[in-house]
């Protein structure tokens, strides 16, 4: 993959894939008129990567409809090609490619950016990739389940909210997804496997469980649907709920093409569907005059030396568990089979080393960066800390 | 059991948890249920309690139980899904469900709403039953499913998206250590409780197993209310199942029932018991008895006739072990069904001794009667004996 080579390119240009390979960069003009727009009325050059991030998030952020999320999505592109290309190399099953990977995880920029946290001093990027792994994971954990279950099976296994998106994403009103949801909660409450085991074959209730399902539905449209709309028969009913089963498949395997590609030549609303000039200029000043940006960079540098200190500290068996399976990505059971010992016990002491790490570095950004802690700064922290762990013993990879 | 592929999936952030292969069929169809889906419920809770419970208090030497104990936890999963634990003085509900998308929690309004089943925090498992393991993907409190989640009057739950939740459970420990200062409750209102007529009539209503989802069937409040009395909610339960249990003249002529038998009740042999310690009339009577744990002591809690099984007069009779004495101030009352107190209800310990008694005389009627301890004996949950 050729490193893109300047600012502009940077937050205007979308990676090109086949199945297995970078194929090139592609530029998406109205971004990179619009980057160079910003480039030339600033007072003097502005050559940091950080101090675009951070421009573009705080637009993104009072503006959540504006370019900010187009140049921050070209801005993560390696992160979540990188991502990707982990996780591929890591699965056995060949069923997805490279490409499918990449366009999976890159759909969920928007949940980068509505997770990420830019006081808390880890970088975008670094925050960026701990989401798309871990929702590459999450993913391809869902589509190998779906794949090997009968869609009765399926049923049982959605929350609603996932049901409502996958039929929203199939195209059906409002009306019809509530007559929808309804079938399904009905189906949900009466039928479900009558063994423990072979459930992923479950097949579909016998005639007596429709008409029950039938009759719950038919009772419960009058007084829980906004129009109760018309009496339903069991066949009708097995139709619905197929469809349903349908819906969240297709849900899950998005439509490839359409997502990551620049959005061409003028699309007209270049620069209508962003912030007046005025408010961006005063951004820039903004940014300028505070000293944020440029804490931002030492305090990054800062965590990474207080979890090089915090690592060094740890006793040598919990350095060399955290060396087999971050520097050598030995799995649990490789690691267990290494050491002599069950897997249990690597499991319990890899989440004591990641405890400490957390502790340390907790401790430090409340001293250092007078962060005021809660669960949810610790979860934070918690998630980022994974993701520099890998990239600290895989530096290649990022 | 869980294949290579998979394993390199497993989020690191969360909590994976082998349920031990002999449990996928020892927890399976251990109760009746009214529906299919209804005994699956019950089969996903009691598989998230054998996976989580040995974890915990191996690291984090918590000695958790069931809250309420485990007899009672068929009569919530008739009709709500999740399950209660408590340790030291933080209790927890565990809410699984097998949802592959981990996309939202829903919490049942009950685990919220009902002050006495109120915990602090609220655990989001992954149940997969197909690969023999359990997920913890995020946990919340209390005070935050009240405060920002948002409520589906249908299904009468409260509802969060994923990233709303704390994805990591140890930092459900770290943070009482970093962090101390928390809340985890909020308040709720008090439940008024029902009038003995319009529960009996609810139960007689509800009871029926062909009411499917009978908790949407009724305002919040009174179903609430129901709920909260660990009695009627028994006889609700048993009733959709066919069964009345409680009738403790026939448990003296048929032996005790199978559901009270798990709240601990048997028939006892006191006559030798009486003989160890010299003859006493009244200690010959058919009698049942129950195991408490009253601040750590063992005591019996006994009912037996007056005089003889045809009688209305019952004695309710707390006792030490033999060669143990009850404590100063240990009280045993009872209450009408509906919780209402009556003249000479209650007895108390004045001095140390080794039992106290009451005897109440009723009339020809049915009659429900509710024993209540104080201090309150270990997983106390309220029971109607019925006469």
């Amino acid at each position: 993959m050729r490193v893109r080579q300047n600012l502009i390119e940077l937050f205007s240009t979308f990676l090109e894939l086949d199945a297995s390979k970078v194929i090139g960069w592609a530029t998406d003009a109205s971004l990179r008129r619009h980057m160079m727009n910003l480039v030339s009325k600033l007072p003097q050059p502005e050559q940091s990567e950080d101090f675009w991030v951070f421009y573009w998030y705080k637009l993104w952020s009072n503006a959540p409809e504006s370019l900010g999320k187009a140049h921050l999505s070209a801005y993560l592109q390696e992160v979540c090609y990188w991502a990707a290309r982990k996780t591929v190399s890591g699965i056995t099953s060949s069923q997805y490619t490279l490409s499918d990977c990449f366009q999976m995880a890159v759909i969920r920029v928007d949940k980068v950016l509505k997770g990420y946290k830019p006081d808390m001093g880890f970088s975008l990027k670094n925050y960026g990739s701990a989401v798309f792994n871990s929702e590459l994971k999450e993913m391809l954990r869902q589509q190998n389940e779906i794949d090997i279950c009968t869609n009765w099976r399926l049923l049982k296994k959605l929350t609603q909210k996932r049901l409502v998106e996958s039929l929203q994403n199939a195209g059906q009103s409002a009306d019809a997804i509530g007559r929808y949801v309804l079938a399904w909660k009905c189906y949900q409450e009466l039928y479900a496997p009558q063994q423990p085991s072979g459930t992923r074959r479950l097949q579909k209730p016998d005639s007596e469980t429709w008409l029950q399902i039938t009759q719950l539905y038919n009772q419960l449209r009058l007084t829980q649907l906004p129009t109760p709309g018309t009496e339903l028969n069991p066949e009708t009913l097995e139709k619905w709920l197929s469809s349903c089963a349908k819906a969240v498949r297709a849900y899950l395997y998005p439509n490839m093409t359409s997502l990551n590609a620049p959005r061409g030549e003028d699309n007209g609303g270049e620069l209508q569907d962003i912030l007046p000039q005025l408010t961006q200029q005063s951004y820039i000043s903004e940014i300028i005059a505070s000293e944020e940006q440029r804490d931002r960079q030492s305090q990054q540098a800062q965590i990474g030396d207080v979890l090089v200190k915090a690592i060094k500290e740890l006793d040598e068996e919990a350095q060399k568990i955290i060396q087999l399976y971050y520097a050598k990505q030995l799995t649990q059971q490789q690691i267990a089979k290494e050491l002599g010992v069950k897997q249990y016990t690597v499991s319990r002491r890899l989440t004591k080393v990641r405890d400490t790490l957390l502790v340390k570095l907790a401790t430090w950004s409340q001293e250092s960066m007078h962060i005021s802690l809660n669960p949810s700064v610790l979860n934070y922290i918690n998630t980022v800390l994974e993701e520099w762990l890998q990239a600290h013993y895989n530096p290649n990879s990022l | 059991m869980t294949s290579n592929s998979s394993l390199t999936l497993n989020n690191p952030t969360h909590l994976w948890l082998e349920i031990p292969e002999v449990e996928l069929e020892r927890s399976w169809q251990q109760q009746p249920f009214s529906t299919p889906n209804r005994s699956w419920v019950a089969y996903l809770n009691r598989l998230t309690l054998t996976a989580f419970l040995p974890w915990l208090s191996e690291e984090h030497g918590a000695n958790a139980k069931p809250y309420p104990k485990g007899a009672a936890l068929p009569s919530i999963w008739e009709f709500v899904n999740g399950t209660a634990i408590s340790f030291g003085n933080t209790k927890m509900v565990l809410i699984p469900t097998e949802a592959l998308d981990i996309d939202e929690f829903r919490v049942p309004q009950e685990w919220i709403d009902i002050p006495n089943w109120v915990a602090d925090y609220y655990v989001a498992v992954q149940v997969n039953v197909e690969e023999g393991c359990i997920r913890i993907w995020g946990y919340t409190t209390h005070a935050q499913l009240k405060n920002q989640a948002t409520y589906d009057a249908f299904d009468k739950a409260y509802c969060l998206d994923s990233e709303e939740l704390i994805s990591n459970l140890s930092i459900l420990w770290l943070s009482r250590q970093l962090c101390p200062d928390v809340i985890t409750r909020a308040e709720v209102a008090p439940i008024q409780e029902l009038p003995l007529l319009q529960a009996q009539n609810l139960i007689q209503r509800l009871g029926n197993p062909n009411v499917i989802m009978p908790r949407t069937q009724i305002p919040f409040t009174t179903w609430g209310a129901l709920l909260q009395h660990g009695g009627w909610r028994q006889r609700l339960y048993e009733q959709r199942q066919g069964q009345q249990q409680w009738s403790v003249s026939e448990w003296l002529q048929n032996g005790v029932s199978d559901f009270a038998q798990r709240f601990g009740w048997a028939t006892i042999d006191t006559q030798a018991f009486a003989g160890a310690r010299g003859s006493n009339v009244a200690e010959t009577l058919p009698t049942i008895a129950r195991r408490l744990t009253i601040n750590s002591q063992q005591c019996e809690l006994r009912v037996l006739p007056q005089s003889n099984i045809n009688s209305r007069i019952w004695r309710f009779e707390l006792r030490a072990l033999p060669g143990e004495l009850l404590a100063t101030g240990v009280k045993l009352r009872l209450l009408t069904e509906d919780l209402q107190p009556f003249e000479g209800n209650e007895v108390e310990v004045r001095s140390s001794r080794e039992s106290i008694y009451l005897e109440v005389a009723l009339g020809e009627a049915p009659e429900g009667l509710v024993w209540v301890i104080e201090p309150t004996p270990d997983n106390f949950e309220l029971e109607i004996l019925y006469f």
